[in-house]
């Protein structure tokens, strides 16, 4: 384990030594609550999920609108900075991504289809066998 | 090694799909577009056409204190300048400028085609989730044609937005003042009556500039209903010194249905511009009758007027009442 020393004044970038951080593109939560809103955004690994980020690089809402839309921002452009600069996406955003056709499909996204439709199916058998013994 | 290969089809397939869509995408200058094919399509004048420009600022006319009559805004007090008359008459030069600038038609294009293009098909999605998920480029400095704007159905598929979604979402991140998100109830056809009893024709024009795209179906739709109820009450004065005069006079050109606002004109004693109208109408239909005997008489002015209401007017009798008074009345006033 590299011992990290997390500085409180963030005067600098250039003078400090970041041992063993590493810029991610994560989901940053805001919003109300029982009414997420996250924005994508470029930060370092340790500094907490909503505050201090380096860009922000779109917007993902939850909730879908009233056209059945999940309305998601992405400005491809910076995206290509930030992972040319060798930045991390978190699960969530490459998801997204995957979705969006930028990054190839994510596999949990297949396998949460694959389980949803199990999971459909095997309602529908047991809603037929209730229908039959009524 | 399954899974890269994948990966780089998918990649490279997205790329592709980038390379076409960027050459598909329509073309963001309007007026380069259309004079383009004004050369293909010669000798029919297309609107973009600078004599047929030319026409359509001269026939709208430049009435000041239309233009200039006061609109809704902020009250402040007037202001009271001494002037010579050398700088009233540059005060004067400087509003028509200003006129001429807010006199610009809007352009009229033709209708825009719908997007119908699927990037992705993949049944091995289905039922991922019950929405649809929108992803839309926020890059500042692309412009609102050549975005990206994408929607992943819950069946899996993989689309290019259609013009309504590419225009609502467009408005949701780079957002236009005066444009609404969804369009508002004004421009919905038993509103629009109402409207157009009270005599408000130009600030529904104006609402539907600022609200739709030009190429746009609504766009073009409001457009026809509006010009269509002034020509059934002959309202022509309601839009005479504004900037859709142009369109007006363009859209019954194309109809071939210039009567009412030939007796309109010759009733205000514009001769000039009823024989600009008759010009124009001549370089959008030289097929006709009235053009072509002109085009064999080379006739000037009024003789235009009398040939376009032999052959072409159901309001004959009328337009040459009215060009035989105006050549009495000048007679007269010449002696």
């Amino acid at each position: 384990n590299v011992a990290t020393r997390i500085s409180r004044s963030y005067s600098s970038f250039l003078l400090k030594k970041y041992h063993g951080g590493h810029v991610v593109i994560r989901l940053a939560l805001g919003g109300a609550t029982n009414r997420p809103f996250y924005r994508i955004v470029a930060a370092y690994n340790k500094w907490a999920r909503d505050r201090k980020y380096i860009e922000q690089l779109g917007s993902y809402d939850p909730l879908p609108n009233i056209h059945n839309e999940k309305l998601v921002a992405f400005n491809y452009e910076r995206i290509k900075y930030w992972i040319a600069c060798g930045a991390h996406t978190t699960k969530p955003v490459a998801k997204l991504l995957g979705l969006a056709g930028f990054f190839p499909l994510h596999p949990m996204t297949i396998t949460g289809a694959e389980r949803r439709q199990k999971a459909a199916l095997t309602e529908e058998v047991q809603m037929d066998r209730q229908e039959q013994v009524e | 090694m399954a899974a890269s290969s994948f990966t780089r089809c998918l990649v490279k397939s997205y790329f592709c799909v980038k390379c076409v869509a960027h050459a598909q995408t329509t073309t963001r200058m309007f007026c380069v577009s259309a004079s383009r094919s004004s050369f293909v399509d010669a000798p029919k004048a297309q609107f973009t056409d600078t004599e047929v420009q030319d026409i359509l600022t001269k026939i709208t006319g430049l009435d000041l204190k239309k233009v200039f009559r006061p609109i809704r805004r902020q009250l402040t007090p007037p202001k009271y300048k001494l002037m010579t008359d050398t700088e009233l008459e540059e005060a004067v030069r400087k509003a028509e400028e200003q006129a001429k600038h807010l006199l610009k038609t809007p352009p009229v294009l033709p209708e825009r085609k719908p997007i119908n293009d699927v990037l992705y098909e993949d049944q091995m999605l289905e039922g991922m989730d019950t929405a649809k998920y929108v992803f839309t480029d926020i890059n500042f400095n692309v412009p609102h044609r050549e975005r990206f704007i994408v929607v992943r159905e819950p069946s899996g598929t993989l689309r290019k937005a259609t013009w309504n979604e590419r225009d609502r979402l467009i408005q949701v991140y780079f957002p236009k003042e005066g444009r609404k998100i969804t369009p508002p109830p004004i421009f919905k056809e038993e509103n629009l009556r109402v409207v157009f009893e009270q005599d408000r024709h130009e600030d529904v024009l104006n609402q539907c500039i600022v609200q739709f795209e030009p190429d746009s179906a609504e766009f073009n739709n409001v457009l026809m209903l509006t010009y269509e109820d002034i020509e059934k009450h002959g309202k022509y004065d309601l839009l005479r010194s504004t900037r859709f005069f142009g369109g007006l006079t363009w859209h019954l050109v194309n109809g071939r249905r210039i009567d009412g606002l030939l007796v309109d004109m010759l009733q205000r004693d514009l001769m000039q511009d009823a024989v600009r109208l008759v010009r124009l109408f001549n370089l959008v239909h030289p097929q006709s009758e009235s053009a072509q005997q002109a085009q064999t008489q080379q006739a000037t002015d009024l003789d235009l007027l009398k040939i376009y209401a032999q052959y072409e007017s159901n309001r004959a009798g009328f337009i040459e009442l009215a060009v035989q008074t105006y050549e009495q009345t000048k007679a007269l006033s010449s002696f």
